[in-house]
């Protein structure tokens, strides 16, 4: 080994220099355009702030996924022109809805957020409460405000005895069926399964039904369905618990497994998302199909061989259980610490109100919370799911209320997903499952996970 | 005696620097691993009895982490060193505009891999890519890369190796430059071909670059958490989640701070079992080596 320390080779790599002046070119024109783009932005930022007249306006910034943004884009115009003194602003963010609470969380964590209204996923709210990062809201909106809501629709929103958002959409889970292959939709899962075999065994169809197995927050939302429609729950709401091995459970995982094992649903849904699973349906592979509203527009608006043959209906129960399908609602959170709570609840009012979500309805098929508006016949000729989305909303299912939710619907995904997969039978899984869950539960609360003290749900 | 006082108090500042960024940080953690600070605890830290352990024992998404991470490190380093051989052999052979070779080629390197991870990401997009558009015009349809673990997995590796190859060749080719020309002539003139003079030769010399190579690229993508959140954001399905990514989102999307500590610690000691395994598997080659060649 020559004796030489390893890098004074380099000084014999002649285009060092040529290199080093490069890169400090790089660097110096790196630096010119940091110090430029703040600085153009200050001066603007500077000419706003000088007075111009007494009263200037005040801004309100909503962070919103883009696609709602743009859906709301007209209202918030109308909402600018009619009230002189407010600028609603809305902060497009990431169109995926963990992306988008990952931007939010960030800012919440640093203190300051650069908005005043945030639209909240009924899964974060729990998360969001206890992290303190939202004022209640029960100085505004009494308890005669939600009263005039669909009761699923008052859902989600309070916890701890305050309420902390303003729901905007009324969506829930729903089962799509086929018009051309059956005379009515199955009452419960066995008459499910019972019409898909039929259909399968007479080759009128490839499979029975399609929904969401892939390892994912999708599968916790139809596992909320399935635990439901056989008399099992996930969360205990009093002693803040999962019962995860009640025998009602493991029934309900046992039959999503008979899913795959008899045929009635391909094994590719335990990599299916929401989208796979429209798209297999759209396809006209399928009887069945578990979606969200949504999923409707897509399939009347793709022109594909099943466009005009789709009904839908609320989600089925095994015999003798009330079917109930998983709320996925928005709405509207004020951040502790806004400068301006008055005129941000003014546009909290304004966008969840009826003439918002006449409008989400009509266009974007997002189901209303208001009862009124399920009355209005015109929205039910230009909203045709509106009656199935009302019956959905009597006996909707939420996902646990509690803070530790996304550990806790990972770690169910996860299990279920090998079960689906042929890595353990529903027994061993579903207690797996549990076990896990208790050990994050202790995990995140200390002593308290391991008594039945911790913070009952208000809502349920 | 006098000495060694002396020595110490010289050592003493570069010493309190390192405890202060590498042992206070490791200390806190292991105190924190021992704390539920969550949410449900205000983000207070409250003593969970060990109960973050056993939740790390019991879960799966770390051990699956830890193997993705594993296999992502192995893959990527082993193609870097081989192909970051490859390029140092080419670039030290004399050629015509070797300097601006050279400077090009370090280029990857250059970029922030934030930035490199945005180009890849947009490469890959479905179906607005280049690389789906090429697919389009060949006849083909629009892949989905990103939606499909497989090839989501191959591109991250790819994008890492990209990136590192040019860091590793640097350092063969400083490497290569250390071997006396005139050990390789002697050599040649006693009729050795290229492959013999490569085996026999530079290689060994080589030796020490390598390992520090490996050393540096070992340690660094087994902590991978940019590129990946970057690429891929771990998906789909966590299937290229690496275990610094997961201890991440524990603290930033969880807000599960004492368990984000504990994937940290826990992360930190497989590293440690994994590099100190690896150096005394090479020291007692190297001893053993040594040993045959007095015999």
């Amino acid at each position: 080994m020559a004796a030489r320390p390893p890098f004074s080779s380099l000084r014999r790599w002649r285009s060092l220099p040529k290199l080093l002046t490069t890169a400090l070119l790089a660097l110096l024109s790196a630096t010119v355009l940091l110090v430029l783009l703040p600085a153009s932005g200050l001066s603007s930022s500077g000419m706003s702030a000088i007075p111009v007249a007494a009263a200037d306006p005040v801004t309100v910034r909503v962070l919103m996924p883009a696609p709602l943004a743009d859906a709301v884009a007209a209202p918030v115009a109308q909402f600018n022109a009619s009230s002189p003194g407010v600028v609603l602003e809305v902060i497009r963010g990431p169109l995926d809805t963990e992306t988008i609470s990952d931007l939010a969380t960030g800012s919440l964590l640093l203190g300051e957020a650069p908005f005043d209204l945030l639209l909240v996923d009924v899964s974060w709210l729990a998360r969001y409460v206890a992290a303190g990062w939202f004022e209640p809201l029960e100085r505004w909106f009494g308890p005669e405000v939600l009263a005039a809501m669909e009761p699923g629709a008052r859902l989600g929103n309070g916890l701890d005895g305050h309420l902390w958002r303003m729901p905007l959409t009324g969506d829930t889970g729903l089962l799509y069926w086929r018009t051309d292959l059956m005379e009515r939709p199955p009452r419960d899962t066995e008459e499910l399964v019972a019409i898909s075999r039929d259909l399968q065994r007479r080759g009128r169809v490839r499979w029975g039904y399609l929904w969401q197995g892939r390892q994912y927050e999708g599968l916790s939302c139809v596992m909320v369905e399935v635990l439901h429609g056989f008399g099992a729950r996930w969360w205990n709401g009093s002693t803040a618990r999962t019962e995860l091995d009640s025998p009602e459970a493991v029934a309900a995982a046992q039959w999503l497994a008979a899913l795959l094992q008899d045929g009635v649903s391909p094994q590719a849904v335990a990599s299916y998302a929401e989208n796979d699973a429209l798209q297999s349906f759209a396809a006209g592979d399928a009887a069945f199909l578990r979606n969200w509203p949504y999923a409707w527009r897509e399939i009347e608006k793709g022109g594909g061989p099943v466009k005009g043959k789709v009904g839908v209906t609320a989600m089925v129960g095994a015999p003798g259980e009330q079917g109930g399908g998983t709320l996925g609602t928005w709405g509207l959170s004020l951040i502790k610490g806004s400068p301006h709570p008055e005129e941000a609840v003014a546009a909290i009012r304004w966008l969840t109100g009826p003439v918002v979500q006449r409008q989400l309805a009509i266009e974007q098929g997002y189901a209303p919370t208001w009862s009124t508006l399920y009355d209005d016949p015109d929205l039910q000729r230009r909203a045709p799911l509106l009656t199935v989305q009302r019956q959905a909303l009597q006996h909707p299912q939420l996902r646990p209320p509690t803070p530790a939710y996304a550990q806790l619907s990972d770690l169910l995904a996860r299990q279920v997903n090998g079960m689906l997969t042929g890595q353990g039978g529903p027994g061993p899984t579903m207690a797996a499952a549990q076990r896990q869950s208790l050990q994050v539960l202790r995990s995140l609360a200390g002593p308290a996970g391991d008594t039945a003290d911790g913070r009952p749900a208000v809502d349920r | 005696m006098k000495a060694r006082t002396a020595s110490l108090l010289l050592m003493a500042p570069a010493l309190l620097l390192l405890a202060a960024v590498f042992l206070y940080p490791l200390l806190r953690y292991g105190w924190l691993s021992f704390q539920a600070s969550s949410v449900l605890t205000g983000l207070e830290p409250v003593p969970n009895g060990g109960a973050n352990w056993g939740r790390l024992l019991d879960d799966a998404r770390f051990w699956t982490d830890a193997f993705q991470t594993l296999r992502f490190a192995v893959c990527s380093v082993a193609l870097e060193l081989v192909g970051g051989l490859g390029l140092a052999l080419l670039l030290h052979r004399p050629l015509r505009g070797r300097g601006t070779l050279r400077a090009l080629t370090l280029l990857p390197w250059a970029l922030p891999t934030t930035v490199m991870a945005l180009g890849w990401r947009w490469i890959l997009n479905d179906p607005h890519g280049p690389l789906n558009a090429a697919i389009r015009s060949l006849g083909g349809s629009s892949y989905g890369f990103l939606s499909t673990p497989a090839t989501t997995w191959f591109f991250v590796v790819l994008a890492d190796v990209w990136k590192t190859l040019p860091f590793v060749a640097l350092l063969l080719l400083a490497g290569l430059q250390t071997i006396p020309e005139d050990l390789e002539e002697a050599l040649r003139l006693e009729g050795a071909g290229r492959l013999q003079i490569l085996r026999r030769l530079t290689l060994p010399l080589l030796v020490p670059y390598l390992a520090l190579a490996l050393l540096f690229r070992l340690a660094q993508a087994l902590g991978v958490f940019d590129l990946i959140q970057v690429l891929s954001g771990g998906g789909p399905a966590g299937s290229t989640e690496s275990l610094a990514l997961y201890a991440y989102l524990n603290a930033m999307r969880f807000l599960d701070f004492g368990y984000a500590a504990t994937v940290m610690l826990a992360t930190f000691l497989l590293l440690l079992v994994l590099l100190g395994g690896g150096w005394w598997l090479w020291r007692r080659g190297d001893l053993q080596g040594r040993r045959e060649g007095a015999a």
